[in-house]
């Protein structure tokens, strides 16, 4: 019996990072309305810092160019000495990040925001694996942990302070946004900024100062779970999810259910392990990663309203919507360009664009769904990649041909987007996103990692396409990539592409963005709209479940590498930042964008990127965001480089015009489908 | 209450109680509207009047009595269900569909497109929509101005009308209107009050209309209620509710003069 008891108590430490991670977030949301991704990288790289000025007297600096670091001492400095300098290094971080990133997107819609802290993560992701590697480190304690005895049971002193530390923290945090001028400012700018203003109260350094404080939470969480837990990019950065996780419980508002939930987790995850080595029937697998997204699913369907009550204003700020004008000659068009481009290009610059029309495809279905419907996913891969996988086992096990099996397959995805649309039909926004994000998480962690349906580390054998006895396949002898595997592909995007035209065109189209703009007058036309939203998130799995089979269709043995949770955060922000709600918009982010697309692949042939291929990615991404919060292939701000992209689409379109008319009469009414002039949402407030 | 029991109601209302927590919005108020005619409700701020169509269409549970639509009970039906009944209802902010255009957020009501429709629609050979009823629609409301337009480019009276246009479009049994009048200067007022009279009258289209308005309200309504902190206080025709000395009081404090005097005689 004390055996469980201990591991309840040895969860305390990452139950302690988790709620200190978690109060972080919700001071980012309360003041400012910000739910930052970046929030576990941040803390991740205060550890490195943390780790590195105590062993080796380093100061790491946030850059990839020499110099990445100082040195201030030549051997390691005094522990006391190094967390404070690590949480003065957090502060700065947190102000510098607040004024350039934050500050300048206060008024962009969340979306925006949330693209842009996912540039911010996949930067600072990108810089720790460059400057300090993908092995784990491993530093002394902090706290002490002589053994305490209790009873039968001995566990080491510092859980015990780990709890202290986060009930301190949480009653300090309650004293000072309760009864501090200081924290009721921050109410009143996060509730009516302009409003505060006018009582004098700067919400803005009201914000910035929330944001210090939450990044130096973020740094402490960061340094006191390194003693305990493997220091790595990685898994520091995706401790964003369980944190994520508990602040969703707290509401976004609450630090004590904050705490508790995060102290709560990490017993349970830890006693999950407990049990899985304990008992025999117990599922095994990766159940504690899976613990996080179960409770927010509990906490939220037994909260949440499913229509909204009167006066609870939609706080979603739509991006604009295209509705595209020719789909037939656009088909046409995309058609015989990207015919043209498969037989120009040739080894790996045709397979990128191969990758590129894989991934416009699986971006179709995001312009889709959250586009068109507003439904923000973050698990789309995770859709791409069932559909992958059930592709290997309908194409070997069952014995079903092309084009059935990639149907079939595709359709495999529909009941999993259906799935994870069950709790759309309750959240919206943020924090839709963070559950979404937590069944990714899921899916990551016990379907991808399964040996049965995922090949596990070998991957998964594909059998090649054959239509009618030809053979579609992409590789025959040296033959690599095969120009018919391409225009198979290119065929299969562009059906996809007309689906979604022809979707938005028609009563379906009408249906989704009627629910996209308010579902409550939705309801009072007649339109079911779970059932409305349901079907935008099954649509859209199919789409990204092909998307994900074509995949297959190209690697031939699919491994889960590509379907991974960071992969649905980067494909929702290079999608958004592309322009979300249009056709084109995806197919700008699966070419220019996308980190295994033409563009990219392109560079680092030419110019050797390589490595610095994410840093690019994720600094791109940030830029973009501020620079276009409505998207890039957005007419709507009338400047930067969606209108200097417009004139050169125009100039090509003009030129292809000229020649192509007398041989194919359906390029004549090619146009940029985003020809009506899109139309600013309405802020609702 | 005093007031005419029509012999078919349409929709009928039974002690219906609505509560926010310990706040009663609307207290055990019995109505009753038969078909064919234009019923009014009216009251000061805060009255319970949108609680009412709330309660009444779906969008608040109400916390007792019952709800009969077309000897129907509705009391627990989802709010797009009973929209496909036939009971409309337009909002108070109006609440357009700002992503479509003026034709589309008609269209879009006509159509009260299901799964189905939506899926034949996306694999079937293309269908023109049927365009009889919000043809109908931008007739009654006059819209044909302003088809091709979207929301925050007209108007906000244009908007009401749209409003009230994308509840017609349904060709409904009955429409609710939640101040459609509110924000409307004098003569847009008045031919809206026309349109809502011509539509039990040409339409065959049951009016229930809330208004802050009393001379509309006076003019248009065959029958009307008056409402005051949840309380329904008078039910009668336009006469007798301007005769009625609760009414004065609830209006106008006890010392008020005849409520509306520039309405008078246009009533019934």
């Amino acid at each position: 019996m004390s055996s469980y008891l201990l591991f309840l108590i040895l969860g305390l430490g990452s139950g302690a990072t988790f709620a200190i991670l978690g109060l972080g977030l919700v001071l980012k949301y309360r003041s400012g309305g910000v739910v930052d991704f970046a929030h576990g990288a941040v803390a991740m790289f205060i550890a490195y810092v943390f780790v590195n000025l105590r062993s080796q007297g380093v100061l790491p600096l946030p850059l990839i160019v020499v110099p990445d670091h100082i040195r201030i001492s030549s051997t390691g400095i005094d522990t006391t000495l190094a967390i404070v300098i690590s949480l003065v290094y957090a502060a700065l971080l947190g102000a510098v990040l607040y004024f350039l990133i934050y500050r300048p997107l206060r008024f962009a819609a969340p979306l925006t925001r949330i693209a842009a802290s996912v540039g911010v993560m996949l930067t600072f992701e990108a810089i720790g694996v460059l400057n300090f590697g993908t092995t784990s480190q491993t530093t002394p304690p902090i706290l002490p942990t002589t053994p305490i005895t209790i009873g039968s049971l001995t566990f080491p002193s510092d859980r015990i302070f780990f709890t202290g530390i986060v009930v301190v923290l949480a009653i300090a945090l309650w004293l000072i946004y309760r009864f501090t001028r200081f924290g009721l400012a921050t109410q009143a700018g996060a509730e009516n900024d302009r409003g505060a203003a006018l009582i004098g109260i700067s919400a803005n350094r009201v914000a910035a100062i929330n944001y210090v404080i939450a990044t130096v939470l973020a740094g402490a969480a960061g340094i006191l779970i390194a003693p305990v837990a493997n220091l790595d990019p990685t898994s520091y950065t995706l401790f964003i999810v369980p944190a994520l996780g508990v602040a969703l419980v707290g509401g976004f508002r609450s630090f004590w259910l904050v705490a508790l939930a995060g102290i709560l987790l990490g017993m349970g995850q830890s006693e999950i392990i407990k049990f899985q080595s304990q008992w025999t029937w117990f599922p095994h697998g990766d159940i504690p990663d899976a613990l996080p997204f179960i409770l927010i699913i509990l906490t939220m369907t037994t909260r949440a309203r499913s229509l909204l009550a009167r006066g609870e204003a939609m706080t979603q700020r739509n991006p604009s919507v295209a509705r595209p004008k020719n789909p037939m000659a656009s088909a046409a068009f995309c058609l015989i360009a990207g015919t043209l481009i498969m037989l120009l290009l040739q080894g790996s610059l045709r397979n990128a664009f191969i990758s590129s029309l894989t991934v416009v495809c699986i971006a179709l279905s995001l312009v889709l769904l959250t586009g068109y419907v507003g439904q923000v996913s973050l698990a789309q891969m995770t859709f791409a990649g069932v559909g992958g996988f059930m592709l290997g086992h309908i194409s070997h096990g069952w014995g079903l041909g092309f084009p059935f099996s990639l149907i079939l397959a595709g359709l495999c995805a529909v009941p999993v987007g259906i799935l994870v649309g069950l709790p759309a039909l309750r959240l919206r926004g943020v924090n839709l996103a963070v559950v979404t994000l937590g069944a990714a998480f899921t899916a990551d962690a016990l379907i991808f990692n399964s040996q049965g349906f995922a090949g596990g580390l070998v991957g998964l054998p594909i059998k090649p396409p054959h239509l009618l006895g030809i053979d579609l396949s992409i590789a025959e002898g040296h033959d690599y990539p095969r120009l018919i595997f391409g225009i198979m592909v290119l065929v299969v995007v562009i059906l996809m592409g007309l689906l979604v035209a022809r979707l938005r065109r028609g009563a379906a189209g009408r249906m989704l963005l009627a629910v996209r703009s308010n579902e409550r007058a939705a309801a009072s036309v007649g339109i079911n709209v779970p059932q409305a939203k349901l079907m935008a998130f099954g649509i859209a799995a199919f789409i990204a479940g092909i998307g994900g089979a074509l995949t297959g269709y190209q690697q031939g043995t699919l491994t889960a590498d590509g379907f991974a949770t960071f992969a649905s955060l980067g494909l929702l922000a290079v999608v958004y930042v592309a322009g979300i709600g249009r056709i084109s918009g995806a197919v700008f982010a699966g070419i220019m964008m996308s980190s295994i697309g033409l563009a990219v692949t392109f560079l680092d042939e030419r110019f050797g990127i390589g490595k610095y291929q994410t840093i690019v990615a994720g600094l791109a991404l940030i830029v973009t965001a501020i620079a276009n919060p409505d998207g890039v292939m957005s007419t709507t701000t009338g400047k930067g480089p969606a209108v200097l992209y417009f004139k050169l689409q125009d100039a090509v379109v003009a030129r292809i015009h000229g020649t192509v008319t007398t041989k194919t009469p359906a390029a004549e009414s090619e146009q940029p489908a985003e020809a009506r002039p899109a139309v600013e949402q309405p802020h609702h407030v | 209450m005093t007031g005419l029991t029509p012999k078919m109601p349409l929709l009928d209302v039974r002690s219906l109680r609505v509560a926010y927590g310990g706040v009663v919005a609307v207290a055990d108020v019995d109505v009753s509207v038969a078909e064919g005619e234009v019923f009014g409700l009216i009251g000061p701020n805060g009255a319970g009047k949108t609680s009412m169509i709330d309660a009444l269409t779906g969008y608040q549970a109400p916390s007792g009595g019952s709800v009969n639509f077309d000897g129907r009970d509705i009391t627990n039906m989802r709010a797009h269900r009973r929209a496909r009944l036939g009971l409309a209802r337009t909002f108070q902010s109006v609440e357009l569909f700002d992503d479509l255009t003026v034709d589309e957020n008609l269209l879009v009501a006509s159509e009260r497109a299901g799964v189905m429709l939506a899926l034949r629609d996306l694999f079937l050979p293309a269908r023109a929509p049927d365009r009889t009823n919000v043809d109908w629609a931008i007739d009654v409301c006059d819209l044909g101005g302003v088809v091709d337009r979207y929301p925050s480019e007209i108007s906000h009276g244009q908007r009401k009308l749209v409003g009230v246009g994308r509840a017609l479009a349904q060709k409904p049994r009955l429409v609710l209107m939640d101040e459609p009048a509110a924000g409307l200067d004098t003569d847009e007022s008045l031919a809206l009050g026309q349109r809502l009279r011509s539509l039990p009258d040409e339409h065959g289209v049951t009016v229930f209309l809330v208004d802050h308005d009393m001379s509309l309200v006076l003019a248009v309504c065959d029958r009307l209620m008056v409402l005051d902190f949840g309380h329904a206080i008078a039910q009668g025709s336009p006469a007798e509710i301007r005769e009625d000395p609760r009414v004065l009081e609830a209006y106008l404090g006890s010392h008020g003069t005849p409520v509306a005097t520039t309405a008078a005689g246009s009533g019934s």
